[in-house]
């Protein structure tokens, strides 16, 4: 275990300085601070505004918010795992890594967890950022933070174990590309989307394979226009985080499967 | 003694993509290696080198044919365990430091850096590192590159240590000092095989030389047989009359020197040429056996043409 934590840890650090990772991560905060604005300027009107009003503002916004920064999110975890595996086989520390007694599926699981390190980080700042915009904004958020934090983690989970996956095949860009494509389509065949310029069977036949980004949406169980938790069992919660672990998993060990055998040099 | 490194027939084949283009990079190799040995691993550029020795660490696949390291297929953890590895052209993560770097070695092999002591200080002033614990690798030359690289790979005591050039990039002080550390291995009983291309410096330091071309083994053996087996003698004598350069020194080396002529023929030609040279009436100024290095032996076997080189 201590070689897949050396390589997650290493993976954390090598994404902190990545020149990509800063520009998604510096985007999202330019979105969150325009909206942190739009917030701000109400907040001075509220002398000529009642304070109902304003908290009826801030819940949608807040809500408008945690979709971006959950579509922001996904691609960032794709990007992060297919460049944190490419850039070493680019620069060719993959051959020092694994010159050493390391297999190489804990090489691309010490990737992976090093990724959901870095998104864990990344969903905690989200959260705290949510938390200061209702409190701005005068509302308070009445969940349980563990819907706010687990949901958007296994869908992380699944983008970036199909970015490796991708990336063991493919060049990072392209596997990046695919990565947003496939969550695109994912959003247009989920159950709830009205779309009809697809035909039935496609729809069905890409629900089925494509990760469902409405199964594990949060706001399945959140009322964001109120900041309640609905009320759901918990055998719900867990159908739709096991289903989550598990597309992640099994692209992860097809990503282990390519792997194994790929002539691995300084590309 | 079971053998270090073992090549059994290895053919290594890469295929475009898309296309049925193929390119031989290695064709029926087979060589062994025993343990305590220095091995140089030599060859031009584009000989296969290179990919040997990635599969020899199993970063690529052999088409056919069997390689054992320790016994065991490449890419064995244990085997792994037993190997320090100097790629060509060393990559490291730019933003650690030498100590950082070697901590996260030491992890890799799957040990605590806590329970190391004084290892990694000793390995940085062994590479003449130290004092350098707080730059960054990205930071450092090329040759500090090569210098921590060289450290990275004796980390875990190894007892075979790979090394793909490693004296690339490094000016004659630091060559030299690569040498001596390669020298204090051998001293030490370590299984040496390495690739490189400045000769005079390996000729110092190898046991066995093994040289490919085309991928294709074309010399293999042990330096001073291989040196030994080449060398011709050289004759000094005032003149070489024309007779002599048709009939009995046919197809011997022949030049004009500040003394006279040099003549260079095979050990077992040279009574016979030096007596010819009297009984022309020729006086032989001087006789001295030359010795072949590894640089003549090399050139001489990747210029042959035809089938070698």
């Amino acid at each position: 275990m201590i070689k897949v934590r050396a390589i997650a840890l290493n993976t954390f650090s090598s994404l902190l300085r990545n020149k990509i990772v800063i520009l998604f991560c510096a985007a999202c905060l330019c979105v969150l601070l325009l909206m942190l604005a739009s917030l701000l300027t109400l907040r001075n009107m509220r002398g000529t505004q009642n304070a109902e009003m304003m908290q009826m503002a801030v819940l949608p916004l807040i809500a408008s918010m945690m979709t971006l920064v959950s579509g922001f999110g996904s691609l960032l975890a794709a990007w992060s795992a297919a460049d944190a595996v490419a850039g070493e086989m680019k620069s060719g520390t993959v051959l020092a890594v694994l010159a050493r007694p390391v297999s190489r599926w804990e090489f691309l699981l010490g990737k992976f967890l090093g990724v959901q390190l870095m998104m864990f980080v990344f969903v905690l700042l989200m959260l705290g950022l949510n938390y200061l915009l209702a409190w701005i904004g005068g509302a308070t958020i009445e969940t349980t933070p563990w819907v706010l934090i687990v949901y958007p983690m296994v869908r992380y989970m699944i983008y970036s174990a199909l970015g490796i996956l991708l990336v063991t095949v493919m060049h990072p860009i392209v596997a990046f590309c695919i990565a947003l494509v496939m969550m695109i389509a994912a959003g247009l065949v989920a159950p709830g989307n009205p779309q009809t310029f697809m035909p039935q069977w496609l729809r069905t036949g890409l629900f089925y394979v494509l990760p469902s980004s409405n199964l594990l949406s949060e706001t399945r169980f959140l009322t964001i226009t109120r900041a309640t938790l609905r009320a759901a069992l918990w055998t719900d919660h867990a159908t739709a985080l096991v289903y989550g672990v598990n597309y992640a998993l099994v692209c992860l060990l097809l990503a282990a499967c390519i792997f194994r055998s790929r002539s691995l040099s300084r590309d | 003694m079971a053998a270090v490194i073992e090549f059994q027939h290895v053919t290594k084949i890469y295929k475009r993509m898309f296309s049925e283009e193929k390119l031989a990079a290695l064709s029926d190799l087979s060589f062994e290696m025993a343990p305590g040995q220095v091995c140089a691993f030599l060859g031009p550029n584009g000989a296969g080198k290179t990919t040997s020795i990635s599969m020899l660490m199993g970063f690529f696949f052999p088409t056919s044919g069997e390689i054992r390291v320790f016994g065991k297929p490449p890419g064995d953890l244990a085997a792994k365990e037993q190997i320090g590895f100097l790629p060509e052209n060393f990559a490291f993560h730019k933003f650690l430091t030498a100590p950082k770097l070697l901590r996260f070695h030491l992890q890799l092999a799957g040990r605590n850096p806590a329970g190391t002591g004084t290892l990694i200080p000793d390995l940085l002033h062994k590479v003449k590192l130290n004092g350098y614990e707080n730059l960054k690798i990205g930071k450092y030359s090329r040759g500090m590159v090569q210098r921590i690289g060289i450290a990275q790979a004796l980390l875990c005591a190894p007892k075979l240590i790979v090394l793909d050039e490693p004296t690339s990039g490094l000016d004659p002080a630091g060559r030299r000092e690569v040498l001596q550390l390669l020298t204090q291995l051998k001293a030490e009983g370590k299984t040496i095989f390495l690739s490189s291309h400045i000769l005079p410096e390996v000729e110092q330091i190898t046991d066995h030389v093994i040289i490919i071309n085309r991928g294709k083994m074309v010399r293999s053996g042990s330096l001073r047989d291989l040196l030994a087996s080449g060398g011709q003698v050289e004759i000094i004598a005032d003149r070489v009359p024309d007779e002599l350069r048709q009939s009995t020194l046919q197809g011997a080396a022949i030049e004009p020197v500040q003394q006279g002529v040099r003549v260079l023929v095979e050990p077992a030609r040279k009574r016979e040429t030096v007596e010819a040279l009297w009984a022309a009436g020729c006086d032989v100024i001087a006789m001295t056996p030359q010795r072949n290095t590894l640089e003549d032996l090399f050139l001489k076997e990747v210029d042959q043409p035809g089938g070698k080189a």
